[in-house]
């Protein structure tokens, strides 16, 4: 029965061992020494193209900024569509369809804001390396992109008439919590 | 009509409530991350939309009922951002009413104010005949693909606003002044 359950939900388990692992080291003593470690990275982004770019052409840095935000735009309304869908509401669309097509723009809309994210890091890096909420944020988008790709897609993968609906209003709770928790860090780096 | 615009945002600047939030470091940026915040219930779910009628994804659903049914919530999302976006500008109302990219973004926003309606027209008149086809009618394409770049160009200027390259309270040409329409020996900005 266990090893039957810990077969079925492997992906899941490693996901949630991995992010206590993960939690458990950021408030551990380690963390500092690691924190310290990690600082010749943030500097060497500084001295890249794109860090002297961000730096130097504040319309370049705006407009990726921009950028930014209609990927956020993009992932968010995949997010509510998606989630919506599983929480029950939009009803008369085809669930399997919504889910399915949603991911696709879900992971496009990911990847842009992994690249203009990564373009105005290295414009700001050593301005973000000594703020909390800037780790606050990697922490949620790390737990938002384990839940989604190890927790929430071998689930809804699955035949979905056959999957419990309270699951799936949990996994899309889940969903919509974890996001809006990744896009307020990322507001609120605006604003430190 | 600059006169006219700059009186009504002195007169607004003035305002208890303008200088309140202006001055709380919380409620402005509240009210701020709400605005932009709610980009994910609005702007996102017509990108969804917008998408479908081009063709590019949700081809195999229905494009009559996802329209309909993510109607709602994006039209919440962009009441929400409407209220947002006056409470902000009621808190800096001078410099958002001379500042040229605000203005850009006012007249951008009534041309996607415009092509929504025809849109919502011409979507109505011609559902039955195409509801299951992979991309929309011409029309209906053309009106998609021109709230996707007009959207997109709000969100820059909206980004550019926090900017003062062009604020009339530096040596500007004449150009970017008649724009931003700023009044010569102005006492407030």
């Amino acid at each position: 029965m266990i090893f039957s359950l810990i077969l079925n939900y492997r992906k899941t388990l490693c996901s949630g061992l991995f992010f206590v692992v993960l939690v458990s080291f950021l408030f551990s003593e380690s963390i500092t020494s690691s924190h310290l470690a990690v600082l010749p990275i943030f500097e060497w982004m500084e001295t890249t193209w794109f860090g002297v770019a961000g730096k130097t052409w504040g319309a370049l840095f705006a407009v990726v900024q921009a950028g930014h935000l209609i990927g956020l735009g993009v992932l968010g309304g995949s997010v509510i569509a998606s989630d919506g869908r599983l929480l029950g509401l939009f009803k008369g669309l085809p669930m399997r369809l919504v889910v399915d097509r949603c991911h696709s723009i879900f992971t496009w809309s990911l990847g842009l804001l992994v690249a203009t994210g990564v373009f105005m890091a290295c414009g700001v890096a050593i301005k973000i390396y000594y703020m909390p909420v800037y780790w606050y944020k990697m922490l949620a988008l790390a737990l938002g992109v384990l839940f989604v790709f190890f927790i929430r897609k071998p689930i809804v993968d699955r035949d979905l008439d056959k999957v419990s609906p309270w699951l799936l209003r949990l996994l899309a709770l889940s969903s919509i919590m974890i996001w809006f928790t990744v896009a307020a860090t990322g507001r609120w780096i605006g604003f430190s | 009509m600059n006169q006219l615009i700059y009186n009504a945002a002195v007169w607004l600047d003035n305002t208890e409530w303008s200088t309140r939030i202006h001055e709380s470091y919380y409620l402005y940026n509240w009210i701020e991350s709400t605005h932009v915040l709610t980009l994910m219930l609005s702007l996102g779910i017509l990108f969804l939309i917008d998408m479908r009628m081009l063709g590019w994804a949700f081809a195999d659903i229905s494009a009559n009922k996802l329209a309909t049914r993510l109607n709602t919530p994006m039209l919440l999302g962009f009441v929400v951002m409407f209220v947002t976006g006056i409470l902000l500008v009621y808190a800096v109302p001078v410099r958002s009413a001379q500042s040229v990219w605000f203005r850009i973004k006012i007249g951008l926003l009534i041309i996607c104010a415009i092509n929504a309606l025809l849109f919502h027209r011409k979507m109505t008149a011609s559902i039955g005949s195409w509801d299951f086809e992979p991309r929309a009618p011409k029309a209906l394409r053309v009106g998609a693909l021109i709230s996707l770049i007009t959207w997109s160009v709000i969100v820059i200027c909206g980004r550019f606003i926090a900017y003062d390259w062009f604020d009339c309270n530096y040596p500007q040409s004449d150009l970017i002044r008649g724009i931003a329409g700023c009044i010569d020996g102005q006492t407030q900005f």
